[in-house]
């Protein structure tokens, strides 16, 4: 594989790492979500447009486009989070179709040096160039999305064995004892959901200025059953659950294009093999604690 | 940090880290043609500055992807060669499929810059070739 496009499949890993991340988060906290899509392209858009249209540099954009995932996914979380499992999974689904039409109807340009930039509905929204204008290079955007996946990974790592991490896992595990126990659940949920929410929105707010252009389209459930499905492979384990999961999909099979076009077709044969054999993926939390075991005892062998 | 401070600070955020600067870009236009039960893409591109003169030069690289399934549905970057006409440049991507592509054009060399056009490739019996037009939605 040339140099340039394995540059651009490992930032498109990194990309989808987020979006994989945030599903993850949401499974975490005992619930399904197809629709993280929708602050993937909440993201996409909002740190476009600040880029774009306002003329803010990447790193501003990005956080605008986190704040705004975060924002939007606790106040639909607030009462969507009542609903029991099947019915909040599809109500995440709605709620992300409904936002993607509300993006074809958004219309908000501006004239910069003679051409209309902007979203323009179903048209999409063309020339967000900041890395161009500012000659960052495909190598060093992708450094820019590793630096953000590691971050996120180390943030979620240095969270697990504390009590806020415990706590998330126990109400993932088991809402009602978890209630019992004093935990406050709903709490806890919003708390992940609007984290996910984030994490999507960033890796959606990437997405847009490596791509160029975006346009409702892009968003659709596909994007989001993918995302759940690339946690569900991965594992729910540990945070490296998800990466392994787009890894695989990414990395593996659309990288090599060993199936071309019937990919897609053994990625869901896939998930729904791991969904009968192995429910909670590759790394699911016996063979976490498997691998540490021999790994302390390892390091205690003389 | 109150109200006050964060609207301060949201309103700094464009000076701290300033705009964009703005350069004057290349037209570009694009071509294509769909034969074959991949289908095969055969594109022209042709650039031209922003005087109007054929653009020459360029390092024109051409990329494709399915704009229903990002960054998984993308073919293997192919180099668009200079024909004999000036600023004109041809190159070929296998599609996976037939439908909607949103084809990446990469210019480097002369200017760096990206633009993406969205087409509509049909899979074509035989030898016959049809148009790829833009798509519609």
């Amino acid at each position: 594989m040339p140099l340039e496009q394995a540059v651009g499949v490992a930032t498109d890993i990194a990309i989808l790492s987020l979006l994989a991340l945030s599903a993850y988060l949401v499974l975490l906290v005992g619930r399904i979500s197809f629709g993280q899509q929708a602050y993937f392209a909440l993201g996409a858009y909002a740190s476009g447009m600040a880029s774009t249209l306002a003329g803010w540099a990447l790193a501003p954009s990005l956080l605008l486009g986190a704040a705004v995932g975060a924002l939007v996914s606790a106040l639909l979380a607030w009462p969507t989070l009542r609903l029991s499992g099947l019915n909040y999974a599809v109500a995440t689904l709605a709620l992300a179709e409904m936002m993607r039409i509300a993006l074809m109807r958004l219309h908000v340009t501006r004239e910069v040096e003679g051409e209309i930039v902007g979203p323009q509905g179903t048209e999409g929204f063309r020339d967000i160039r900041w890395l161009l204008e500012n000659d960052v290079s495909p190598g060093g955007f992708l450094l820019l999305c590793l630096g953000v996946l590691g971050a996120a990974l180390l943030a979620l790592a240095w969270l697990r064995p504390r009590r806020l991490g415990l706590a998330l896992r126990q109400v993932g595990h088991d809402e009602v004892l978890a209630a019992s126990q004093g935990l406050p659940v709903l709490r806890l949920q919003l708390l992940a959901v609007a984290a996910a929410g984030a994490l999507a929105a960033i890796g959606g707010g990437l997405y847009a200025h490596r791509a160029t252009y975006i346009e409702p389209a892009l968003f659709d459930p596909m994007l989001g059953v993918h995302a759940v499905g690339y946690a569900l492979i991965g594992g729910l384990g540990t945070a490296l659950g998800p990466l392994l999961g787009v890894m695989f999909d990414i990395g593996l099979l659309e990288a090599t294009k060993v199936f071309a076009g019937w990919r897609m077709v053994v990625f869901g044969g896939l998930v729904a093999l791991f969904l009968r054999f192995r429910p909670r993926g590759l790394l699911d939390e016996a063979t976490v604690h498997r691998i540490g075991a021999a790994w302390r005892q390892f390091r205690r062998s003389p | 940090m109150n109200l006050r401070q964060l609207l301060l600070v949201a309103a700094l955020l464009p000076v701290v880290f300033p705009a964009a600067a703005q350069s004057r870009r290349p037209q570009v236009d694009l071509a294509c043609e769909a034969h074959g039960m991949g289908p095969l893409l055969d594109c022209t591109v042709r650039l031209r500055a922003s005087d109007g003169r054929p653009l020459t030069g360029a390092t024109v690289t051409l990329g494709a992807t399915m704009p229903s399934m990002p960054m998984a549905h993308t073919v293997k970057p192919v180099r668009a060669l200079p024909t004999a006409a000036p600023g004109e440049y041809r190159g070929q991507l296998t599609l996976e499929m037939s439908g909607a592509w949103a084809i990446e054009i990469d210019l480097a060399g002369p200017v760096r810059d990206r633009v993406v056009r969205v087409l509509m490739a049909e899979e074509c019996e035989g030898d016959g070739r049809c148009p790829a037009p833009p798509a519609r939605r």
